[in-house]
């Protein structure tokens, strides 16, 4: 992220934009040249489908495991766009108070389309850095929800499709059809017991809360409360009709997101926000004190600069913390 | 995330039964729903009885019916998705048994019947030999194979012949269940297809993209025949000529004594061979997975017809001939009748 006082030169992409740029660049291109359906398959579902496969023969055929491994090894590979992504979207929520304060001052549409531009300029952040690993994530995601469904199977028909997607490697299909028992579960089928749909909404529950940051508007609240809520009971009625092995894929990710939270937001995460009263918002706390309008359109609070905003924001959370 | 998950194909089981008529061929029993049997008469297509009918109590769910049932004596057997074995009466779709048989897992495999005697293998790797009257348990325990079965077992004398996924094929002797070979043939991966018998030699296919030829009597294996994907459907053999369709979409007609290749080229359709081939007349009928019906000449496997019949719904369940014409099961409980002279089809269920 490049310093308020360089805002004058153009920043030069960094080798992690440039790479997640290319990256797109190159399934964009499959996508054109192969057309949609086959380079879908060919480039993330039957490679995914035979990594896991693969890994499953690797663990001597426990598939519970191999799963688990799966989505550690995934997210590992995944955690620089997994970072980036959680460090954007910091640094926009870290901004929200100075684009509402843009909102509130310039009625041109124009003026508050070039203003906000001038603050993404000026704080270095891009409004892509949030979405271009999230959208990269999605396309693994999406694949990896399609193989996991091919692979753990579930239905006799599954593993006629599961035949046309398996490489031509007698390795791979040696523990065909693959266990499907697991702890208590039945990888293929629902869990019946509801634990396993339960530890999905908790550790969702819990993935959600660690990582959001405090809201700086009641609006802002009023969805964060409603994502934290809304996220995990929809994870849960989805989990009781979804394979099992999906939900262990889930439990594993969410626990691997908190982690990555962690490392990302590190003390400024708070483990009492898992309480779900804990849902104080900026908005309630004490503001910098407003400054003229230097440009006389409109009246509203402007910090000087994104420094100060952000230490603004730093000591308002320490004083936060010393009331308590 | 969520968009993600509302994207998870759920791979609910359908079933893939296929039809079965009664020996006069008045009476056709057909999956016509998904966990749902029916009878119909075969002159008009219309329903005799349905099971469940929707009034047991407590409320039946079969889940999905996959291997054909078989008729006995005047009534029904068939396995269920729910682990159950049920017996009904032909006539009326009542159940024969105080209640169903209970296995350990879901029943995908066909059954073998003798004259007293019904065999059911299920998931649960257990092979059950059940009294046709009354289903009780015929041998002193039922025969651990060691793996699920999904190919129906096949009687031939007093031999039962019973293949599991964990690659083993048995012989078992059908009045005790004790094992005939002294080691099972054995392969690497897991055989899938219902075995077939014909002069001495046992043909089953497996995940391991060959089809077997085994000694029945020894448990050697004769030969095998690779391909580049999986056989699960059923072979037929004809004339000394093996019929074996394969996952890869491809018919293939081998020589049952050496497995040597009878045509130039196998036929090439265009989806995955599940079903299995039937012959008509003198016409060699198959069903790819997309619902095409390829009508072909046996000695050449060249297409007799113009174009596949396009039923334009998924089929994985083995067409039965009746009266001449070919019924095919498409997965839902569509029932269609295909004329294997002309290659025309009308769907009977529903009408």
């Amino acid at each position: 992220m490049s310093q308020p006082g360089a805002a004058a030169t153009t920043p030069r992409p960094s080798l992690g934009t440039t790479l997640m740029i290319g990256t797109l660049l190159l399934i964009v291109g499959s996508f054109v040249a192969l057309g949609p359906g086959v380079a879908w398959d060919t480039m993330f579902i039957n490679p995914l489908i035979n990594s896991l496969l693969l890994l499953t023969n690797a663990v001597g055929g426990q598939f519970g495991i191999a799963i688990i491994l799966f989505t550690v090894i995934l997210r590992v590979a995944t955690i620089p766009f997994t970072l980036r992504q959680l460090q954007s979207t910091r640094a926009m929520q870290e901004m929200q108070p100075r684009m509402q304060e843009i909102q509130k001052k310039y009625k041109d549409p124009k003026r508050r389309q070039e203003e906000t531009l001038k603050l993404y300029k000026e704080t270095g952040i891009n409004p892509l850095g949030c979405f271009m690993p999230m959208a990269i994530q999605m396309l693994v995601f999406f694949a990896l929800y399609r193989a996991l469904a091919f692979v753990v199977g579930g239905s006799p028909e599954s593993l006629v499709g599961l035949s046309q997607r398996v490489y031509p490697w007698s390795y791979l299909t040696q523990s065909i059809p693959l266990e499907q028992s697991f702890l208590w579960l039945e990888l293929g089928r629902p869990d019946k017991t509801y634990v396993l749909p339960l530890m999905v909404g908790l550790s969702t529950y819990v993935q959600t809360r660690l990582s959001s940051t405090p809201a700086t508007t009641p609006q802002q609240q009023q969805q964060q409360q409603m994502m934290t809520w809304m996220m995990p009971l929809v994870l849960v009625w989805i989990t009781l009709a979804l394979p099992s092995g999906v939900g262990v894929y889930w439990v594993i990710s969410n626990v691997f997101s908190v982690f990555a939270s962690y490392w990302v937001y590190g003390r400024r995460m708070s483990w009492r926000s898992l309480l779900p009263m804990a849902t104080a918002t900026e908005a309630q706390r004490p503001r910098p004190k407003p400054q003229p309008d230097v440009q006389g359109e409109a009246e509203g609070p402007t910090p000087s600069g994104p420094l100060e905003a952000r230490s603004a924001h730093g000591k308002r959370r320490g004083k936060r913390k010393k009331r308590r | 995330m969520l968009a993600a998950a509302g994207c998870v194909q759920q791979n609910n089981p359908q079933g893939w039964a296929g039809p079965v008529p009664t020996l006069d061929g008045t009476v056709l029993v057909a999956s016509t729903d998904k966990g749902e049997l029916s009878a119909l008469k075969t002159d008009d297509f219309s329903r005799v009885w349905t099971f469940p009918s929707g009034d047991e109590k407590p409320e039946l769910k079969l889940e999905a019916i996959y291997g054909t049932p078989v008729i006995r004596g005047g009534n029904v057997y068939f396995g269920a998705y729910d682990s159950k074995v049920y017996a009904l009466s032909l006539a009326e779709g009542a159940p024969v048994w105080d209640q169903p048989f209970d296995t350990d897992g879901p029943i995908v495999a066909g059954f073998a019947a003798s004259e007293t005697t019904l065999y059911a293998a299920s998931e649960d790797g257990k092979i059950y030999a059940l009294s046709l009257a009354d289903g009780a348990p015929v041998w002193e325990r039922p025969f651990d194979a060691g793996a699920a079965v999904w190919g129906a077992p096949l009687l031939a004398g007093d031999r039962l012949y019973v293949a599991s996924v964990n690659g083993k094929l048995f012989a078992l002797d059908a009045g005790s269940g004790e094992p005939q070979w002294d080691e099972p043939f054995s392969t690497g991966h897991g055989l899938i297809s219902d075995p077939v018998l014909s002069d001495g030699t046992l043909l089953i296919g497996g995940i391991d993209r060959r089809l077997h030829a085994v000694d029945a009597d020894s448990g050697e294996g004769r030969w095998s025949f690779k391909t580049d994907n999986w056989f699960w459907g059923r072979p037929l053999v004809n004339d000394g000529t093996v019929y074996a369709p394969n996952l890869d979409g491809r018919l293939y007609a081998l020589r049952l004594k050496d497995g040597g290749a009878v045509w130039d080229a196998p036929f090439e359709a265009e989806e995955p061979l599940r079903s299995a081939p039937v012959l008509a007349g003198d016409i060699l009928v198959i069903v790819d997975r997309g619902g095409n019906v390829y009508g072909l000449d046996p000695a050449e496997g060249s297409l007799n017809w113009s174009a596949a019949a396009a039923l334009e719904k998924t089929v994985l369940a083995d067409p039965v001939v009746l009266d001449g014409k070919v019924v095919v099961s498409a997965e839902g409980g569509d029932l269609y009748t295909v004329d294997p002279a002309a290659g025309s089809f009308v769907k009977v269920v529903p009408e």
